[in-house]
């Protein structure tokens, strides 16, 4: 049967075609900026320029004194800590009434959670800040983390129900005749079982929450100003080379954190 | 070993779910000790009943009774079954002395006195240098041995065994048969083994109940459950039977079967037939011999020389083919396709009448 074969060549070509472009996509806007950031971030000279004229860390001590960007970056820590904390407490406990349920009230709050994926953030901050304004209040980091949680925790819903999922249900079976209390069972079963998804699913979430702009556009105050916004301003008021130096941080910083996550997740994956 | 382990009843026990009914008006009683096995094909409401029994299902009629008192109120955690599940269910992540650990934590025992029953309990499964493996390197039968280990360590008053075999290959499946037929027996814990394997439940229960579509046909020992069928249910279930199609008749104190093109076998004298009853006549193929004369007569379509025997498919008139077993002796020729042949029950007893459906 020839023409069968045929097909599959082309199903297969078309799959190597797909994956070489993404991959060649990939270099080209994300691999690629990446590292012209960090080169330039480590120029010699007055401007930001590609290439730069010379090497130095200049810029990074220069970062040093700069202190209206380490409050923000601060802010951003303590604001993405808070909505990682909030976002996987609230998470885990929706997936396990996600996963194992099949009612419609429960699928309809799931797709209720997963939506903030679809919508607009843009649209979401802009409307939250009329919304809480309307009640008499008006900014603050407390509306800003619980807006961060609203557009965060699909994240972690996402990687936490799949992990669930995975989970053989006759594990809770086992723990239940064998005596143990639900809360026995979700602490010594449930979550050591799902902690890879768990740390990926926060790993996701807090980075989400880090380099959020949409909604700190609209839902922080004066005083706190965040990270991303901060350079933004930079950039676009004095092309301030510190910039470059604060990215290049950034992206170490999260380079280490997806190596440790990867290094919990997979060090978990083993203990199975 | 009597007297100890704790009695189980089922007291009208009926499961449905929505419409469907999955256990229909179960009655069962396990006496302290005994292993009862629940046998029958898959879907017939094993693994529903025995969920029933540790609690996870809330009967929709009926009483769960241990020692004569209902316990239907108390939750599965609350019940003290212990239930070794046909993947053995382990916990990945922990040791097998943590797993073993599990439910004497979980029942707050003392930590010092933990200790020394985890030992007790893996010294008594032979798995005493596997304390600190994890579960996915150990066999497929150490895993079981695991798993019981942990069951028994809570003292459960019934133990539960959901086709704990079917994940063995057969060599091992026969060595950890007898293993947990030991265990179990040393423990003297009551017992209920679900199986679909007819030869799982001959070789380790006390008593089998054979279930058909949520109802239970018969409970009886195994060699009764062989030689005496109630139904043609148990008796095509368990073993295999030669069923023939025919009319019942009463002669005197005697009684036969007319079949189709007019032979006929004589029958033990079953009650509940009139003349020209239609019923089932079932004959295991050992109970049929091929006889120089009499009987009925067939033609050989097929010759399986099957080791220590020979089993013959013989096609008989009344419309069927029967299955003849023969001990193959040296001296007496074996049968060749096409000829024609008479065949009879060894003896009237050997036929088993039941209504035809
Ligand atoms: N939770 C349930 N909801 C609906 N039907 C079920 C449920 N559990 C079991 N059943 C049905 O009940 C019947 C008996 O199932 P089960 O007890 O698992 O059979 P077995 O263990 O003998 O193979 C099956 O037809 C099955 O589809
Ligand atoms: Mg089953």
């Amino acid at each position: 049967m020839p023409a069968p074969k045929a097909n599959l060549d082309w199903e297969a070509l078309s799959l190597r075609l797909t994956f070489g472009i993404l991959t060649i996509v990939a270099m080209i806007f994300l691999v690629a900026p990446t590292i012209v950031v960090l080169i330039t971030s480590l120029t010699s000279s007055e401007s930001l320029r590609f290439p730069p004229p010379g090497l130095s860390l200049r810029w990074y001590f220069a970062l040093i004194d700069a202190d209206q960007m380490q409050r923000a970056a601060w802010n951003s820590l303590v604001i993405a800590f808070w909505t990682t904390l909030i976002s996987v407490a609230l998470g885990t406990a929706a997936s396990l009434a996600l996963a194992r349920s099949r009612s419609k009230w429960v699928r309809a709050a799931d797709l209720l959670f997963m939506s903030p994926l679809l919508l607009p953030a843009l649209a979401f901050g802009f409307a939250a800040l009329v919304y809480i304004n309307k009640l008499g209040f008006s900014p603050s980091v407390p509306f800003l983390v619980a807006g961060h949680v609203i557009v965060c925790v699909p994240f972690v819903l996402r990687t936490t129900v799949a992990a669930l999922s995975q989970l053989d249900p006759s594990l809770l079976d086992a723990s239940i005749s064998l005596g143990g209390t639900p809360w026995m069972t979700f602490r010594r079963v449930i979550l050591p079982l799902i902690a890879p998804g768990l740390a990926s699913g926060a790993f996701l979430c807090f980075m989400a929450s880090f380099d959020n702009v949409p909604v700190s556009l609209f839902l922080a105050d004066e005083r706190t100003e965040v990270l991303p916004i901060h350079l933004w301003q930079q950039i676009d008021t004095n092309l301030d080379v510190r910039t470059a130096a604060a990215s290049g941080l950034i992206v170490i910083f999260t380079l280490i954190l997806m190596l440790i996550t990867e290094r919990v997740a997979g060090l978990t994956q083993q203990m199975r | 070993m009597a007297l100890r382990g704790h009695r189980l009843q089922l007291d009208n026990i009926t499961q449905r779910f929505n419409d469907y009914v999955a256990v229909s008006d179960i009655n069962l009683d396990v006496a302290g000790g005994e292993m009862v096995a629940l046998l029958g094909p898959s879907g017939c409401g094993k693994s529903t009943l025995l969920r029933i029994v540790s609690g996870f299902i809330r009967q929709t009629e009926g009483s769960v009774l241990f020692d004569g008192q209902p316990v239907d109120h108390l939750s599965p955690s609350q019940r003290g079954v212990g239930i070794v599940f046909q993947n053995y269910a382990l916990f990945p992540h922990m040791t097998v002395a943590d797993n073993v650990a599990y439910g004497l934590q979980a029942h707050k025992w003392p930590a010092e006195k933990i200790k020394p029953r985890v030992a007790e309990m893996l010294a008594l499964v032979h798995m005493t240098e596997f304390a600190e493996r994890k579960p996915r390197q150990l066999s497929g039968g150490q895993q079981q041995r695991i798993a019981l280990a942990r069951c028994l360590a809570i003292d459960p008053k019934v133990l539960l065994l959901d086709e704990p075999f079917g994940a063995l290959d057969k060599n091992l499946r026969l060595d950890m048969q007898i293993e947990v037929k030991r265990l179990v027996r040393e423990a003297g814990v009551t017992t209920i083994l679900v199986t679909h394997d007819q030869e799982e439940a001959l070789s380790m229960a006390d008593r089998i109940a054979v279930m058909s579509r949520g109802r239970i046909e018969q409970v009886s020992p195994p060699t009764e459950i062989y030689d005496k069928p109630q139904t043609l249910f148990v008796n095509q279930f368990v073993g295999t039977t030669n069923a023939i199609p025919g009319e019942y008749f009463c002669v005197g104190n005697k009684a036969k079967v007319t079949f189709a093109g007019g032979s006929s076998l004589d029958v033990p004298k079953t009650p509940g037939y009139i003349d020209s009853s239609k019923v089932v006549v079932s004959i295991r193929p050992e109970q049929l011999h091929v006889v120089p004369s009499a009987g009925l007569v067939g033609t050989v379509k097929a010759v399986m020389p099957l080791g220590s025997h020979v089993v013959y498919d013989i096609e008989v008139p009344a419309g069927v083919s029967l299955k003849v077993s023969e001990p193959r002796e040296g001296r007496v020729a074996m049968r060749r396709t096409g000829e024609t042949v008479h065949v009879a029950p060894t003896s009237p007893d050997a036929c088993h009448v039941f209504p035809a459906s």
